[in-house]
């Protein structure tokens, strides 16, 4: 119950200091186009999608699914961004904990350091999950409501982004601890983000810099040691209409792969179990 | 024959529980980038806090008092030695559920209302909703905040903050207190209630750590004080004995002694100064005194005043300190 109150405070916070504010005004303004934008039309017997009044199923492909194909940008493009926002939003609440005057408040209340290190993490990124199922949950519904196509794997996607921001946390956690700085955290984070979409195409971007046996184990250790945020993305995208690609004829797409996730989990654990290792540890 | 089963209670001479005790605590801070350089902040430091004392906790800036409450409250880990709060060893959650903790230059969330912040440390410490609301509000009370309850913090002067501060650290109306500078940033009449406060605490019962730069306040309300000094323990001690007078007096006469007078009074006195009609003479014992007043009455000088002269907690603390720091 005392780990809640902590979280509650956490999120109020991240939410007074207008950022979460900022995302939900975004939200909403990308919300409006889409109700005053997206339309149906029937031309020739078939339905087909509009925006603006422009068709924008393309003739010629058979069996493509415009619905899916707007989701699935949407999906991937609003997840990356997000987690470039929530970055910002987020990464200065922990540190914010740990000032000087403040941090000796907390560690003098009965709570384990562990469970105060997990509510803050918790509140901070409740706000950005918060936000995130409520943007995913409106477009599906006026998507459904709006196109008559209730695609319930956006839903899906969507529900899969709470991990996928928790997990990416944990690299702003052991940051932050260690660092007890706002800006170095969120400087860490955002090269870790682009860094963590190098490694996932390792063999192709990282390898070439340097052909030794030594260093290519290196990047693999990396990209197992750390939570895999593009992978997880792309993952989480293709259960959004599972057989959209193959209608396109692109067979490589293999459907969802929870095996991004799995590796997440366990190196977030890790890194999240190190950050209470260190934060027990050290003196304030 | 009578067989004793129990000890009645009249004859039950326990010794005053310890609240606070150290044995040897040292805290030794590794900085630099290889933790190469060793800063010794405290060092074997063992004391005593018994039940139901203001404690007062002095030294210069750096001495060691800070992390010493840090030590006994878990938010720094000794480097050697051992301590206990309320019979629990240190870092234990049962010493932070007993105690209310005032930390110097606190921070608290500005977007919170004196009430909310109150709510809000109450939960953490988990104190339940319905208490926590009236508790909230006497304190507020007690602490002269119940017209700002309502304002965000971040409105409020150094003064204030201080009283919300102490209101915090009152919430679980803990056993012991642990107070880091109370009254620092507040005005006269603040400090004043500030200290009835903390008398009146001590009557209910409560064990006061006090730490604090102001000598005079220290010497007002503490029972017992320690003194530290480069994270050293240099004086523990009653602080009735460290101010007692040392067989000296203040007298003062209606007219300036004669050199006769003066002589007269060096043969009877350890010592005499003279500031005009002001006499400060030092006996050697106690019966002195009377031989002083008759010789004084024999030369016909008429006596306004005589009153023993009481020391200062801060001269000792600057008398304490001022060879080792020369040195």
């Amino acid at each position: 119950m005392k780990a809640l109150w902590l979280s509650v405070l956490t999120l109020r916070e991240s939410v007074l200091k207008g950022t979460l504010l900022f995302f939900f005004i975004v939200s909403n303004l990308i919300l409006l186009f889409f109700v005053i934008a997206l339309g149906v039309t029937e031309e020739g017997g078939t339905t087909s999608l509009t925006l603006f009044g422009s068709i924008i199923s393309p003739r010629g492909i058979e069996g493509f699914n415009a619905v899916q194909f707007i989701l699935r940008q949407l999906f991937a493009g609003s997840t990356f961004w997000v987690l470039l926002f929530g970055l910002f939003a987020t990464a200065g609440l922990i540190p914010s904990m740990l000032e000087k005057g403040t941090v000796e408040l907390y560690l003098s209340k009965p709570l384990s350091r562990t469970s105060l290190l997990f509510s803050r993490a918790a509140g901070a990124c409740a706000g950005i999950i918060f936000n995130l199922l409520y943007f995913a949950i409106a477009i599906w519904l006026i998507f459904g409501i709006k196109a008559g196509a209730w695609e319930g794997g956006f839903l899906l996607a969507a529900i899969s982004t709470v991990p996928m921001f928790f997990f990416y946390y944990s690299v702003v956690a052991v940051t932050a601890l260690m660092t007890n700085s706002t800006g170095f955290s969120i400087m860490f984070a955002l090269i870790y983000y682009f860094f963590s979409g190098a490694l996932a195409a390792r063999e192709q971007v990282l390898y070439i810099w340097w052909d030794n046996p030594v260093f290519h184990r290196l990047l693999d250790v990396l990209y197992y040691a750390t939570p895999q945020i593009s992978p997880m993305i792309e993952s989480a995208t293709e259960l959004i209409g599972p057989d959209f690609m193959r209608s396109r004829g692109m067979e490589s797409a293999g459907g969802f792969d929870p095996l991004p996730f799995v590796w997440s989990l366990l190196s977030s654990s890790l890194l999240y179990a190190f950050a209470a290792w260190y934060f027990s540890r050290k003196d304030y | 024959m009578i067989l004793l089963t129990s000890i009645p209670d009249f004859l039950n001479f326990s010794p005053p529980m310890a609240i606070v005790s150290t044995t040897n605590l040292s805290k030794t801070y590794e900085t630099g980038i290889f933790r190469k350089t060793q800063i010794a902040a405290l060092s074997g430091v063992s004391l005593s806090v018994e039940d139901g004392q203001i404690f007062g906790l002095l030294g210069p800036n750096g001495a060691g008092k800070t992390t010493l409450i840090k030590l006994l409250l878990g938010i720094a880990h000794p480097t050697s030695g051992e301590a206990a709060v309320l019979g629990h060893p240190l870092g234990s959650v049962a010493i932070r559920q007993n105690i209310g903790y005032l930390p110097e230059n606190h921070r608290y969330p500005p977007f919170l209302s004196a009430l909310q912040t109150l709510m809000y440390f109450g939960r953490l410490h988990g104190i339940p909703r319905s208490h926590l609301v009236g508790r909230a509000r006497s304190l507020l009370a007690l602490t002269g905040l119940s017209d700002w309850a309502t304002m965000k913090i971040k409105k409020f002067s150094k003064g204030m903050l201080q009283r919300l501060g102490l209101a915090q650290a009152l919430l679980a109306d803990p056993p012991v207190l642990f107070l880091d500078e109370p009254t620092d940033g507040v005005d006269p009449i603040g400090r004043k209630e500030i200290r009835d406060i903390l008398t009146t605490l001590r009557r209910g019962g409560k064990t006061i750590f006090l730490n604090s730069h102001m000598l005079s306040e220290v010497e007002e309300i503490s029972d017992r004080v320690a003194i530290l000094n480069k994270g050293r323990l240099v004086h523990v001690g009653s602080v009735k004995d460290i101010t007692a007078h040392r067989l000296e007096y203040e007298i003062q006469l209606t007219a300036p002694p004669s050199p006769e007078v003066l002589s007269g009074l060096r043969a009877l006195c350890k010592h005499v100064e003279v500031s005009g009609n002001r006499l400060t003479v030092h006996f050697f014992d106690q019966t002195q005194t009377q031989a002083v007043l008759d010789h004084l009455r024999t030369s016909g000088l008429a006596l306004e005043s005589f009153s023993p002269k009481k020391s200062k907690l801060e001269d000792y603390f600057i008398q304490l300190l001022k060879p080792r720091e020369e040195a």
